[in-house]
């Protein structure tokens, strides 16, 4: 197993130890990343609750967009499947949505089930010029015949009115809670009168694995703090990025086994990665390199084609621990400790 | 009256949603310090982070305020809270009646879902003041809320009922507005996003949000109630209805129903 402490070459054992070490001494633990597997991502939380951690994830900022439309004023949604299967009018909402890997596939084939089968693909654009949710209001108000001035947005609304089964798509990321209640205000208006359905691209990180965690382990979502002995959520105050920033966590762990890049802020405070990949010593104080799931080890993860969670055996079998085990490792050393 | 006064400034963030004028008075020393006000496992309690001394129902003074003192006057329904210094976020947050007043800054979500009462902040307040906390269906819903500095942006965001007069705010002041006024003398970029009903009446603004049409000047007796309601609680902005405000109705990606003064 590799692993390294202070920047240098550390055996497994150590590793664990100087990683529960960090821990038992912190006041206030932030868990961050959850780029994982299922099983590691429960390691995670209940290794949180156990030490009364706060739990980040690292696309949550878009994830909290779509959560806070949905709480408010709910979401009409679909999948990439049905979308391929169904869809005559598609809307790509901004920039981040033209770089997905469903264009190509919306591009390359046309509706086959459904209302519209048969028929042909068209698929438009929402450009930008003033900023996303603003043009995204622009086009509500022109699909509600409120306004009536502008000929691009007024061509996108009746597409979208005429549609047998319209699909929009966009980053949440990218648009914002505000502007992802917006959107969802504009498909449930055309829903009056034809068919018409949201969809956000999450991007192929593992936060709705995340997300599903969280509810069923806590019934909340992801940005939940166990400092009281009670799983507290605040999307505001168990923003990782905000406590690094803040000063108020004092210690950091980073699971991301799935590739991704780590924050800057990890390195300022002492903290403990579990990475995936060739991982460099210096990263954080403590790292261990774990296996990466779907690829080294098998584990539970989110499908974004089925938009369901599902297991990936490895694809190349490589003899690293999977990130699950070391946290279990850590929370038996915890365990052990007297000032834990 | 009783008084907190902070030590040093706080380890963690603390929770003070339990500290009322009432609360307080019917507790003696040695239980009003055990009050738990910690927010990480080292559970700590009120007498770690603040002298105490006790008084009477209808005062409460903290003196020397912190970022990081969150929920301040969260739970307050009558009397009168004093902080001398800064909060953190939520300051009086679903409260129901009495006086919260901040000498200092405050966090974010000040007079989130508070329903009665007045907050009054002297220095500046964060983004989301007397907006909606996640997945809240409301922000301010019947408080008067006061921001004598700047305020963030996303004022006043989804309130409900009440009034919100403030200094100046950043973007998207008003925004989802369902209902209730809100006073700035000045506003960013992009007010009343998004907003149903409610009146913003604003000096000077960033840039409109298209969905926003001028409906023109009107003389209407609504107005001069505003302005006698605005008086007592800041001239200044009494001020911005003499003259012939401009009024937009919108916004139209909603249904349309708020409006836009703008002072001549």
């Amino acid at each position: 197993m590799a692993a390294w402490v202070k920047g240098g070459a550390a055996d497994a054992d150590g590793a664990v130890q100087a990683a529960a070490a960090i821990l038992a001494a912190a006041r206030t633990p932030v868990f961050a990343g959850l780029n994982a597997d299922v099983a590691a991502i429960r390691a995670a939380t209940h290794l949180a609750g156990r030490i009364g951690a706060s739990l980040d994830s690292l696309g949550s900022a878009g994830t909290y967009a779509d959560l806070g439309a949905l709480a408010r004023v709910g979401a009409m949604t679909t999948t990439p499947a049905e979308v391929v299967g169904r869809a005559d009018v598609v809307l790509l909402v901004g920039e981040a949505p033209r770089g997905a890997a469903l264009v190509e596939r919306l591009n390359a084939t046309a509706p086959s089930r459904g209302r519209a089968a048969g028929g042909p693909r068209t698929l438009l654009r929402l450009d930008a010029l003033s900023p996303l949710p603003i043009a995204v209001a622009a086009l509500r108000a022109h699909a509600r015949g409120h306004l009536a001035d502008d000929h691009g947005l007024l061509a996108l609304a009746k597409a979208l009115a005429g549609a047998q089964y319209g699909a929009v798509l966009y980053d949440p990321a990218e648009l914002g809670a505000a502007g992802v209640e917006m959107l969802q205000g504009l498909v449930m208006d055309l829903n009056e009168r034809t068919r018409c359905f949201a969809l956000s691209l999450s991007g192929a990180d593992q936060d709705r694995a995340a997300l599903q965690v969280a509810a069923w382990t806590t019934g909340q979502a992801i940005r939940v703090g166990f400092g009281r002995h009670v799983p507290e959520h605040d999307p505001w105050r168990f923003d990782a990025a905000r406590l690094a920033a803040s000063g108020e966590a004092d210690a950091a762990l980073w699971l991301s086994s799935r590739p991704a890049e780590a924050p800057a802020w990890l390195a300022g405070l002492p903290s403990i990665a579990l990475v995936s990949g060739e991982p460099d010593p210096g990263m954080a104080e403590v790292v261990i390199a774990v296996g990466e799931p779907g690829a080294e080890v098998g584990g539970v993860l989110w499908n974004e084609g089925r938009a369901g969670l599902s297991y990936r055996a490895p694809a190349a079998p490589a003899a690293r621990p999977a990130a699950a085990e070391i946290l279990g490792r850590i929370a038996a050393t915890l365990d052990a400790r007297k000032d834990a | 009256m009783s008084v907190l006064t902070l030590r040093e400034a706080p380890p963690e963030r603390l929770d003070l949603h339990a500290l009322t004028p009432l609360a307080l008075s019917g507790l003696g020393q040695a239980e009003a310090e055990r009050l738990p006000i910690g927010t990480s496992r080292r559970g700590l309690v009120l007498g770690d982070c603040f002298s105490v001394k006790l008084g009477g129902a209808d005062e409460l003074v903290i003196e020397g305020g912190h970022e990081r003192l969150d929920r301040v006057g969260a739970a307050l329904s009558a009397g009168t809270i004093r902080v001398e210094g800064d909060v953190g976020q939520r300051l009086g947050a679903g409260m129901a009646g009495g006086t919260l007043t901040v000498t200092g800054n405050a966090g974010p979500f000040a007079g989130a879902g508070a329903t009665g009462g007045t907050i009054t902040i002297e220095g500046d307040a964060g983004d989301h003041a007397g907006g909606a906390l996640h997945a809240a269906k409301a922000g301010l819903d019947g408080a008067t809320l006061v921001i004598r500095g700047r305020a963030g942006a996303h004022l006043g965001d989804s309130m409900r009922r009440g009034l919100i007069v403030a200094g100046e705010a950043g973007a998207f002041a008003g925004a989802r507005m369902i209902a209730g006024t809100l006073a700035a003398l000045r506003v960013g970029d992009h007010a009343g996003y998004g907003m149903r009903r409610g009146t913003v009446l604003v000096g000077a603004h960033g840039t409109l949000m298209p969905t926003f049409v001028e409906t023109g000047t009107h003389d209407l007796v609504f107005l001069r109630l505003l302005a006698r309601m605005l008086r007592p609680v800041s001239p200044g902005h009494a001020d911005l209805l003499n003259g012939t405000p401009r009024r937009y109705s919108g916004d139209l990606a909603t249904i349309g129903k708020g409006e836009l003064w703008v002072a001549a």
